[in-house]
């Protein structure tokens, strides 16, 4: 951390650093939410909102993030003086709608490491908001992440079809396809 | 009832109102209960950080209700809807179904 600019960051360098950091003091945790969409969809999408889930105590986590400067704060964000995001830790499980997620991908580099949703579960995390809410930011943010990563849309219809009987998803389909 | 199970009675009270009525605020539920308002606020914001809940602003009132993507919402509301049938009918008229009337009343027109 001794020679990072918090300025200048990046949210996918962020993400890494604080993986790292709560991992050496056995704090394991997944990124989810607007994030990855910023990550996938190469910024494309800024979040500066940094959603990790953890089965990990809260102590535990405001000792780790201490040591390199982020605080905890009343509003129950961990904030740091030089930094433009806040990390926020959310209750687990680690789900999609009735299904849990088992399985995730690692972004590293020297900085560290972060454990993060796949292209799939992201888009399928931003869907269900589009799906219950009718949040079409949810759509768009679904459709950035589709346009630059590899994903299988067979397998997103598929988990539609089950969670949701197939409904609005072929507006996802529409879009992805202009 | 399930007051032992949730840690304390607000949360039953919340959690059985959104199973009655779908939506629900702090200083209603304080005034229906008799209770303080900040008690149920922080019930109501610690069941939306556990992904319970979710909470919307409507004017100047944060409105709360089950969030659809709580991975065990079926199961919960399954739980509630067996507890609640358990509850004396005078608490039940009491406290969740109140005639109180729901259809629209055009404003102005007098009582």
């Amino acid at each position: 951390m001794k020679n990072i600019n918090l300025k200048k960051i990046t949210i996918k360098d962020l993400a890494k650093i604080i993986g790292t950091q709560l991992s050496k003091h056995g704090v394991e945790v997944v990124l989810v939410g607007g994030a990855c969409v910023s990550i996938y969809s190469e910024n494309k999408y800024i979040s500066y909102d940094l959603d990790f889930i953890t089965y990990e105590s809260n102590k535990k986590i405001k000792t780790a993030l201490k040591e390199i400067g982020f605080e905890y704060d009343k509003k129950k964000y961990y904030i740091h003086s030089d930094c433009e995001y806040f990390l926020e830790f959310l209750a687990p499980p680690i789900a999609i709608g009735n299904q849990p997620i088992q399985n995730f991908n690692t972004i590293s580099s020297d900085l560290g490491s972060i454990k993060i949703l796949t292209p799939t579960d992201c888009i399928k995390d931003r869907l269900a908001a589009y799906i219950h809410w009718d949040d079409k930011e949810s759509l768009e943010q679904a459709i950035m992440v589709a346009k630059v990563q590899k994903i299988d849309v067979n397998k997103i219809k598929k988990w539609a079809q089950e969670e949701f009987n197939g409904e609005k998803i072929k507006d996802f389909v529409e879009k992805l396809s202009i | 009832m399930l007051e032992m199970l949730f840690g304390n009675q607000n949360t039953e009270r919340i959690l059985f109102t959104l199973l009655l009525s779908k939506k629900c605020y702090a200083k209603q539920l304080a005034d229906r209960f008799e209770v303080a308002v900040f008690g149920v606020q922080t019930t109501l914001q610690k069941l939306e950080r556990a992904g319970v809940l979710i909470s919307f602003k409507g004017g100047n009132t944060r409105i709360f209700e089950f969030n659809p993507r709580y991975p065990f919402l079926l199961e919960l509301k399954q739980l509630l809807k067996k507890a609640y049938e358990f509850l004396p009918k005078e608490i039940k008229d009491k406290y969740y179904e109140p005639t109180t009337r729901k259809r629209p009343r055009r404003t102005g027109k007098p009582l």
